[in-house]
C-alpha cells in the first residue's frame, strides 16, 4: 500500500472521527449544561454512549481503501441517529414508546410517535464497551432472573429494574423472538407501571391467513396506541416511509450481488452493521437509502478496479444469530490473521419482497410480512427448515467457504438446532464452527475463549497457520 | 531419507511424549511426567527419547521436529509446531489409516476427532473446561479407592452390576463415590459406575462430530481398559486397538507430519 493511500485512509478516519465527535458534543449543548448533568446522573449508560466513536476504531482498523470509507460511513449513520434518540430522553416525552424489536417502527414513526427499542442498550453497550452490561445482567439476576435467560433480555431487565429507562408512556412488545425475552416484558410493565400491547405472531406463517391475522394484529395495535397515547396514524407518512425503506432495500440488494464476487469488494461491518442499524432502528430515513446508495458505490467502485475489501481473501463466510456484540473487533481480527472475511450475517439477509404501497391493508400486510418472517422470528420459531434452507441458501448464493455460528449459550432456541447443523454440515461437508461464548457478557467466554476457539478450527479444519 | 531424523514432541499437561522416527519407522520413545515449565518437559521427554532410540542419538541429529499438545509453544527446538488435534489425528491414521473417529482422551481435556480419508481433521469437539472425564478425574477417583489408575481399571472390570454414578463434575461425583463406599456397596460395582459415567460423555462429545468405524482411542487414558470397554457397550461397536502405545499418538503424529514437511 503506497504511502498515498495510507495518508488517505488516515484522514478518512480523522474525518469521520471528527463528525462523530461534533454530533456527540451537540447533544449537551442542546440539552443544555444543567439537563446533560441531570441526565448523565438518571442515566449513567450516556458516558459509555458519550464513548460511541470507540466503534470508528473497531470497524476501520486494518481496513483500507473504500473498505474503511464503507465502514466508518455506517458508524457516520449511527453516531447522529443515536443522538437524535438520545433527545427523546428530554422532549416529547408523552409519546415517547418502548418497543421490542420485533415491533415495526415504521407505525410508531408515522404516528407521530417517539421511539424506544428496549433492546438497543443491551445491543450498543457492549459493542462500546465489553464489559458495559454485565452490571445490568448482575441486576436481573440478583432480583431472581434465572442465569440461563439470555444475557440481552437480563441486561435489558436490569435497566428497567434499575430505573434507568426514559420516561416511556407506553409499551409495545410480542411473542418472538423467545421465551426470555417474552418473559421479561411482564417484569418491565410491573415495574414501569404503564399500559403494554402485545402482538401475536403466528406461529406458521408461510401462508396468506398468517398474513391477514398478523397484519389485522397490527391494526388492533395502531388502533390500542391511538387509545394509550397521543399518536394518530397518518397513512401518508407511513406511505412515505414504507417507500423510503423499499428505495433501502433495493439499494441493499445491489449491495448483495457485489458481495456475491470474490474477492468480496465490502465485508462485515459495512454489509450488516448497515443493515442491523437502517432496517431495525431507522427504517424510512432518507440517511439510510443515502447509506446503502454510498455503499453499492463503494462496492461496484472496488469491483471495477478489482479490488478486494480484504486483500488477502482466503476464506467467505456467514455469521449465524446476531453478531458477537462485545467482541465486534474478531471479524476485523480474522481478517488479518487468516484474511477469513465475513460476507454477511444471518441478521441482514431478509428475502422479503417489497412493502406494496398501494393501500393501508398492503402496507400492513408488507410489514407484517417482514416482521413474521424477520431473521429472529422465522429462525427461532416454526419448523427448523427455516433456519437450515436459509444457511445453506445463503452458503451457496454467497459462494462461501465455511460457516460460523455465534453460539450463544443463552439461546435456548437455537442450541438444539446447532446439534442438527453440525450433523447437516457433516454431511454437506461443510466446514462449520459453532462458537460456544455468551451474547452480551465476555465473563461467560471472554475474547482470548473465542480466539482459541476460532484458532483452533482455523488450524485443525481450514488448515491454516499464522 | 532414511538418514534423516525427525521428531515429534507432545508436551501435555500431564505428561510428555516424544516419538522419534526416520524412514524405516520408531527409533525411540518416551513418557515422561509433565513439569511446571514445558520448556523443561520438552527438553526432558526428547533427551529421554533419544537415551532409548535404538542408535545413538543426540536431539542435535534430529532434522525437522514438531511440537504440539498444550505446551507446543514452548518447545525451544522445534520447527515448528501444529495442533495436537491434526497430530492425533495424522498418528492415528498413519497406524490405522481405516480410522474415522478418534476419541482422545487427555490428563485435562477431551476430544472428539473426525478423520477423513488422507488423515485430515474433518470435524472435533473438546471439553476443555471441566476435569470429569480426564485422567485427572481418574486419578482423583482411584485415589478414593486407595489404589492407582491401573488397579482401578482392573477393578471395575471385576463388577457385576453396574453402579449408576450420576454426579458429572468431579467435585460432585467424588462425594457420590465415597457415599457410596460409605453404604458399603460393592466397589467394583462402583468402580464401573464411575467408567461408565465418563463412556457416557465421551459418547456425548463424539455424537457432536459423529461417530463412523474405525473408532480408535488415544491419549494417556487409552489405558484404561474399563474405560474402553464401558464406551465400546456405548458405543456398541469396538474400538481399534491401535499398533503404537496411543498414549504416543499426539507425537507420534507431530513425527509423522515432521517427515512429511520436511519432505514438502
Amino acid at each position: 500500500m503506497g504511502i498515498y493511500s495510507q495518508i488517505q485512509d488516515q484522514i478518512v478516519y480523522y474525518q469521520s472521527w471528527y463528525k462523530n465527535y461534533c454530533n456527540i458534543m451537540h447533544m449537551p449543548i442542546r440539552h443544555g449544561p444543567v439537563q446533560t448533568v441531570k441526565n448523565l446522573h438518571k442515566y449513567p449508560w450516556l458516558w459509555q454512549l458519550a464513548k460511541v466513536n470507540r466503534l470508528l476504531d473497531m470497524v476501520t482498523k486494518g481496513r483500507q481503501g473504500n473498505y474503511r470509507k464503507a465502514t466508518a460511513a455506517v458508524v457516520e449513520k449511527v453516531v447522529p441517529n443515536l443522538m437524535q434518540l438520545l433527545d427523546n430522553l428530554n422532549t416529547d416525552t408523552d409519546r415517547l414508546v418502548l418497543h421490542e424489536d420485533m415491533v415495526p417502527p415504521e407505525i410508531l414513526f408515522a404516528m407521530g410517535l417517539k421511539t424506544w427499542m428496549s433492546e438497543l442498550l443491551g445491543i450498543l453497550l457492549p459493542m462500546v464497551d465489553s464489559h458495559s452490561v454485565e452490571k445490568y445482567i448482575d441486576i436481573a439476576e440478583n432480583a431472581g432472573i434465572p442465569p440461563d435467560v439470555c444475557s440481552l433480555p437480563k441486561g435489558t431487565m436490569g435497566i428497567i429494574l434499575n430505573q434507568e429507562v426514559p420516561p416511556v408512556k407506553a409499551i409495545l412488545t410480542s411473542n418472538s423472538p423467545c421465551d426470555g425475552g417474552m418473559a421479561s416484558y411482564q417484569l418491565i410493565k410491573n415495574k414501569l407501571d404503564i399500559p403494554m400491547y402485545q402482538l401475536d405472531v403466528p406461529y406458521n406463517f408461510y401462508n396468506e391467513r398468517a398474513i391477514n391475522y398478523f397484519a389485522n394484529e397490527l391494526k388492533e395495535m395502531i388502533a390500542w396506541l391511538e387509545t394509550n397515547t397521543p399518536g394518530k396514524m397518518d397513512w401518508d407518512h407511513l406511505r412515505a416511509i414504507c417507500e423510503e425503506r423499499n428505495r433501502m432495500a433495493a439499494y441493499e440488494l445491489e449491495l448483495w450481488e457485489a458481495i456475491r464476487q470474490r474477492p468480496a469488494p465490502l465485508a462485515a461491518e459495512a454489509v450488516y452493521l448497515s443493515h442491523l442499524w437502517c432496517f431495525n432502528v431507522t427504517p424510512g430515513d432518507p440517511g439510510g437509502t443515502e447509506l446503502f446508495k454510498y455503499l453499492v458505490e463503494l462496492a461496484n467502485d472496488n469491483v471495477q478496479k478489482n479490488i478486494a475489501a480484504v486483500p488477502n481473501e482466503k476464506y467467505r463466510t456467514v455469521l449465524w444469530n446476531p453478531p458477537l456484540l462485545h467482541f465486534i473487533k474478531l471479524f476485523s481480527w480474522a481478517e488479518r490473521h487468516y484474511g477469513l472475511t465475513l460476507i454477511i450475517d444471518s441478521m441482514s439477509y431478509n428475502r422479503q419482497p417489497f412493502i406494496d404501497t398501494s393501500t393501508q391493508e398492503s402496507m400492513l400486510k408488507g410489514l407484517a410480512h417482514i416482521i413474521m418472517t424477520g431473521p429472529m422470528a422465522r429462525h427461532t420459531r416454526g419448523p427448523s427448515e427455516n433456519y437450515f434452507n436459509d444457511m445453506f441458501y445463503i452458503y451457496t448464493y454467497f459462494d462461501l467457504d465455511m460457516i460460523l455460528v455465534a453460539g450463544h449459550i443463552g439461546c435456548k432456541n437455537t442450541a438444539a438446532l446447532n446439534g442438527i447443523l453440525r450433523e447437516k454440515c457433516r454431511k454437506k461437508g461443510i466446514p462449520v464452527l459453532i462458537i460456544d461464548y455468551d451474547l452480551s457478557d465476555p465473563r461467560v467466554v471472554s475474547h482470548d475463549g473465542i480466539i482459541r476457539q476460532m484458532d483452533r478450527f482455523m488450524e485443525n479444519i481450514m488448515k491454516n497457520t499464522h | 531419507m532414511n538418514r534423516k531424523l525427525f521428531a515429534g514432541c507432545d508436551v501435555g499437561s500431564t505428561t510428555g511424549k516424544a516419538v522419534l522416527l526416520n524412514s524405516n519407522g520408531i527409533l525411540g520413545q518416551a513418557v515422561c511426567q509433565s513439569e511446571i515449565d514445558p520448556e523443561e518437559t520438552a527438553k526432558k521427554v526428547l533427551a529421554q527419547a533419544c537415551e532409548m532410540a535404538t542408535t545413538n542419538i543426540s536431539p542435535n541429529d534430529i532434522t525437522y521436529l514438531i511440537g504440539t499438545g498444550y505446551g507446543r509453544r514452548e518447545v525451544p527446538f522445534a520447527n515448528e509446531n501444529i495442533s495436537e488435534i491434526t497430530c492425533h489425528a495424522m498418528g492415528a491414521f498413519s497406524c490405522l489409516p481405516e480410522t474415522r473417529t478418534i476419541i482422545d482422551i487427555g490428563g485435562q481435556d477431551v476430544k472428539a476427532i473426525s478423520v477423513g480419508t488422507k488423515g485430515d481433521v474433518l470435524d472435533f469437539a473438546m471439553n476443555d473446561k471441566c476435569a470429569a472425564g480426564t485422567g485427572r478425574f481418574f486419578e482423583m477417583m482411584a485415589k478414593i479407592f486407595r489404589m492407582d489408575i491401573e488397579l482401578f481399571s482392573d477393578l471395575s472390570l471385576q463388577s457385576k452390576k453396574t453402579i449408576a454414578v450420576t454426579s458429572q463434575c468431579s467435585v460432585f461425583a467424588e462425594t457420590e463415590v465415597i457415599t457410596l463406599l460409605a453404604k458399603r456397596k460393592n466397589p467394583a460395582d462402583i468402580a464401573a459406575g464411575i467408567q461408565t459415567s465418563v463412556a457416557r460423555r465421551c459418547f456425548t462429545l463424539m455424537k457432536k462430530t459423529g461417530i463412523e468405524p474405525l473408532v480408535t482411542i488415544t491419549g494417556g487414558c487409552s489405558k484404561n481398559k474399563g474405560l474402553v470397554k464401558a464406551l465400546e457397550k456405548k458405543l456398541r461397536m469396538p474400538i481399534q486397538n491401535l499398533p503404537i502405545d496411543p498414549q504416543l499418538m499426539g507425537a507420534y503424529g507431530a513425527a509423522v507430519m515432521a517427515m512429511k514437511r520436511y519432505a514438502g
